[in-house]
């Protein structure tokens, strides 16, 4: 459909603006992370760095523990996709291929999971954990992190599953395929995307995660990135160039990953939502 | 091994369902026992008060204030994002060129940790340094620097803007799946009988979108309802408790206060609330548009 000029425009100016408030802040982050002290705190800020260091990076890296924190986050995030994945896809299934009784139910109970606030539970987990010895371990964070991601993971797949056609279901099941056969060669392949979107998803939830990670790990060497990060705040109120450059690096992973994978995540959201 | 017929599909789904049993179903029931009992510190027997805890969070004007500013955060809240998604949304549904790298990377402001968005902020809005401060002295505007995060209004309208910021670009993309789902043929054929642009958006975009913009509108209050870090380490509930909303308090009850089973109380009573929002919002969003 083509558009009168004034309606490009005000696409124009409303799209600039847009990138401008998504972007800017990022600009200003990445750029202030190669300054130096001095052009960071400028009473005039500059759009692009009048000189070029690394120095923010290297004390960074060399003075602080945030390469562990790097690490225990990776780890974290990783595992905690994996899980969810493998709880996600055999109940999504069942979810939107299936019928059995009590399906609707179960499935808006899961649903509920997000009506009440998860700060609740962070008293009771604590007391289990505890029990279970498993306060200031990393395998803590790794479920609790599964537990936020899940039930938005299943809602996500709905519109991958619903998507197949029952025929090619069906003519795998005739040929003497059992159910898990099925799921792992036929349908597993066929929602890729859908796997993608729900990993992408689970990622960010553990990789952004602070509340409980800030309550559960004890020790130093086991904080992920976001409890670590916010440790160096408190230590060095005013070194804006250590923290532009902390920020940075840990935005990188999630980055990467989103450059990969991303449009299959979007592509989730935007087909998969209100249906 | 073969598995009965009505038996397989719990199979698949029983992995997930106790995880989540385990995991919060759990926790929430500890936390109802949590309430009603008196426990100094956690894992330590307690002593079983009845409905004590409850008498005494209602009766504190703690938490009447705080649920009057949660009230307050999660509405002013789902109307910025909402209106900024809607706007992102209609921009992001016309054909552009880069218009598939937008929509993928509009997301960028929500797959960054919490601690990030909040540092990002905090320099920005800085007095010293930062970019807001000298950007509004430059155009005339101020001619003092303006501390954000000094007064309680100017705190909380300013934390509403970040949280917005981080959220909106989410709700931005289930919109677009509403906006995609309109046929174009709609927009033709109203066209063709001479429809202008603004016709054709409150005829059939507004419409046909409503539905979904009800739904967002109960996941953005849900969402901003339980937004606690953005809040906890900006201002931590400050100045002068004007920015406590109910997970801040919760929280500060528990592990700033120590008093587990208040916090409990408070927490149960926020899930009520909660709960009973999300049930009364779906009940009301499943009726046909006629009998609203």
């Amino acid at each position: 459909m083509k558009r009168p000029l004034r309606w490009n425009i005000a696409l124009g100016v409303v799209l600039l603006l847009l990138a401008a408030l998504v972007l800017a802040p990022f600009w200003f982050v990445l750029t202030g992370s190669v300054k130096d002290p001095a052009e960071i705190i400028a009473r005039l800020p500059t759009m692009i760095p009048d000189n070029f260091t690394l120095q923010h990076y290297t004390k960074l890296l060399a003075a602080s523990d945030y390469p562990i924190y790097m690490l225990n986050s990776l780890l974290v995030a990783t595992a905690s996709t994996l899980v969810t994945l493998g709880l996600a896809i055999p109940a999504g299934y069942a979810f939107f291929r299936m019928s059995f009784r009590g399906r609707e139910t179960l499935y808006r109970a899961i649903l509920l999971a997000y009506a009440f606030p998860s700060i609740v539970i962070l008293i009771p987990l604590f007391g289990i954990f505890a029990k279970l010895g498993l306060v200031d371990s990393r395998l803590a964070l790794v479920l609790v992190n599964v537990a936020f991601a899940l039930p938005f993971a299943i809602w996500l797949l709905r519109s991958f599953f619903a998507g197949i056609p029952v025929e090619i279901e069906e003519a795998a099941r005739l040929d003497g395929g059992a159910p898990f056969t099925v799921l792992r060669r036929i349908m597993i392949p066929l929602v890729a995307p859908g796997i993608a979107a729900v990993a992408v998803f689970a990622f960010v939830t553990a990789w952004t995660e602070y509340v409980f990670a800030s309550v559960l790990i004890l020790s130093d060497d086991k904080r992920p990135v976001p409890v670590g990060f916010s440790g160096i705040i408190g230590q060095y109120q005013i070194d804006w160039g250590l923290l532009l450059a902390g920020a940075s690096l840990s935005i990188l992973p999630v980055v990467i990953l989103f450059a990969f994978v991303g449009r299959w995540f979007v592509a989730g959201l935007t087909e998969g939502a209100v249906k | 091994m073969k598995l009965p017929r009505h038996i397989l599909p719990f199979a698949f789904i029983a992995p997930a369902i106790l995880f989540l049993a385990a995991l919060l179903l759990w926790p929430l029931g500890q936390a109802v026992v949590l309430s009603l009992q008196d426990v100094r510190s956690v894992g330590m027997p307690g002593r079983w008060v009845g409905l004590e805890n409850y008498a005494e969070v209602l009766t504190d004007g703690d938490f009447w204030s705080a649920s009057w500013l949660s009230l307050l955060w999660v509405v002013t809240n789902a109307v910025l994002q909402t209106v900024l998604a809607l706007v992102a949304a209609l921009a992001l549904n016309q054909n552009f060129p880069g218009v598939r790298i937008a929509r993928t990377w509009i997301v960028l402001t929500w797959i960054i940790p919490t601690v990030v968005v909040v540092m990002i902020w905090r320099w920005l809005f800085s007095t010293s340094g930062g970019i807001v401060n000298p950007l509004l002295m430059q155009s005339g505007l101020t001619d003092a620097p303006v501390g954000f995060f000094a007064r309680p209004g100017t705190a909380f309208a300013t934390l509403v803007f970040i949280n917005s910021w981080r959220w909106f670009p989410f709700i931005t993309l289930m919109m677009l799946a509403g906006l995609t789902r309109i046929p174009g043929d709609l927009f033709e054929a109203a066209r063709i009988d001479g429809a202008g642009p603004w016709k054709r958006f409150s005829r059939i975009t507004w419409p046909l979108l409503a539905p979904t913009l009800g739904v967002l509108l109960v996941i953005g209050t849900l969402l901003s309802f339980n937004v606690f870090d953005i809040i906890w380490l900006l201002t931590a509930g400050g100045p002068a408790d004007g920015t406590r909303t109910l997970p801040v308090l919760i929280y500060e009850t528990a592990f700033k206060s120590y008093r587990m089973s208040e916090a409990a109380a408070v927490a149960v009573l926020a899930t009520v609330f909660l709960m009973g929002f999300a049930l009364i919002a779906t009940r009301w969003l499943a009726r046909p548009p006629e009998a609203r």
